[in-house]
């Protein structure tokens, strides 16, 4: 298995798969970095699909600037084997995901002009299961 | 540093209901649901008009005369100490005022904006990278000199140089710096170390199955 990124220690193996159709109220905005991608639809994002942006921006941007990965895959996602009969109990952890509402900030970086930052995001939005939008930060008070 | 010279006029209406849902019929009728509290008095629920406010609070204002419709005396003056976003973070929708006196002194959080990046010489090298972790810090200052932003200048800085909130030069001597003095507001970093580490650490982080804490417990009771 490809070292994605998952918890180290959890208290429950299995989790439920609960609502994922809501907005997002917090880690919606730019907080370390000087541009971001935001999320505007609701995912759960595997972390394979994380790893993927990550590597897609490493690669593009050839190692300048610092990426901060806002999302961390702590769900886990159990998936029944193709060609099983329903019931049996709860099916084994296919894979794990982070969960993302409209409005989540994915990706954010920092130390790289603007233009590259964009290039280098909407690659990475090609990558995501979900609409996305390239932005900066907020205004401040 | 820039600083505001006139303070601008902003027409509110008190809302009577108050509550989301009247606040979100503000909105779909082009206002801006506000409130004004301070100087131990009520707190007053209004209404501005959305376009003129957000307009001023993008430009930078902060610092306001509100005259509410059917209030007598004269417009009362305030200063915006928070707003609040919808979820995506594109439009204001509701906006705090605090009543201040101009003489009177606030806390308030300046940006910081970096000048002199053409000319610095640390980011001339080959892989360096400017960090900026704190792009704010707090004040104490007086109500007529609130300024905008201030101008922190980088141009000497080298590879390594770290540059910290008590070294940003503040414009006036009355103002007194509230944020930690160790903040770093500026840092040269070399980007290819930053990289190489992040990927190690990617890497180191893969295992097969995370550790389950209830199952341990289980175990330890039987």
């Amino acid at each position: 298995m490809p070292p994605y990124k998952i918890p180290k220690r959890v208290k429950f193996r299995k989790e439920m798969r609960r609502v994922r159709d809501r907005n997002a109220t917090k880690g919606n905005y730019v907080a370390f970095g000087d541009y971001g991608l935001q999320a505007l639809e609701g995912c759960w994002l595997p972390s394979n699909v994380i790893e993927s942006g990550r590597v897609t921006c490493q690669h593009f941007l050839k190692r300048q600037g610092k990426i901060f990965i806002r999302v961390f895959p702590d769900k886990p996602i159990s998936k029944k084997p193709i060609e099983t009969r329903m019931g049996k109990g709860k099916a084994d952890v296919d894979y794990w995901a982070a969960r993302v509402r409209a409005g989540t900030m994915l990706f954010e970086l920092a130390g790289v002009p603007e233009e590259d930052a964009k290039q280098a995001l909407a690659r990475v939005a090609m990558k995501m299961p979900v609409r996305c939008r390239f932005v900066g930060r907020r205004v401040q008070v | 540093m820039t600083m505001t010279n006139e303070t601008p006029l902003l027409h509110a209406q008190p809302r009577e209901r108050i509550g989301s849902r009247y606040a979100q019929r503000v909105r779909r009728a082009g206002g801006l649901p506000g409130v004004i509290y301070g100087h131990g008095l009520d707190p007053v629920s209004v209404t501005f008009d959305a376009k003129d406010t957000i307009t001023h609070i993008h430009k930078g204002e902060k610092v306001f005369r509100v005259a509410i419709e059917g209030a007598t005396g004269e417009p009362e003056t305030v200063l915006l100490r928070d707003i609040q976003f919808d979820h995506l973070g594109t439009n204001v929708i509701h906006a705090d005022f605090s009543r201040v006196d101009l003489t009177e002194r606030v806390h308030v959080r300046a940006h910081i904006h970096l000048v002199g990046q053409s000319a610095c010489p640390g980011l001339k090298t080959a892989g360096a990278m400017l960090m900026h972790p704190a792009s704010e810090i707090e004040l104490d200052v007086q109500v007529s000199n609130i300024p905008d932003e201030i101008e922190v200048d980088i141009s000497g800085m080298q590879v390594g140089d770290v540059l910290h909130a008590r070294d940003v030069k503040l414009p006036l001597p009355t103002m007194k710096l509230l944020s930690d003095p160790e903040a770093v507001v500026a840092h040269i970093v070399e980007a290819k170390a930053e990289a190489e580490s992040g990927e190690e650490s990617e890497v180191g982080s893969g295992a097969a199955e995370p550790e389950v804490i209830t199952e341990k417990k289980e175990a330890k009771e039987d």
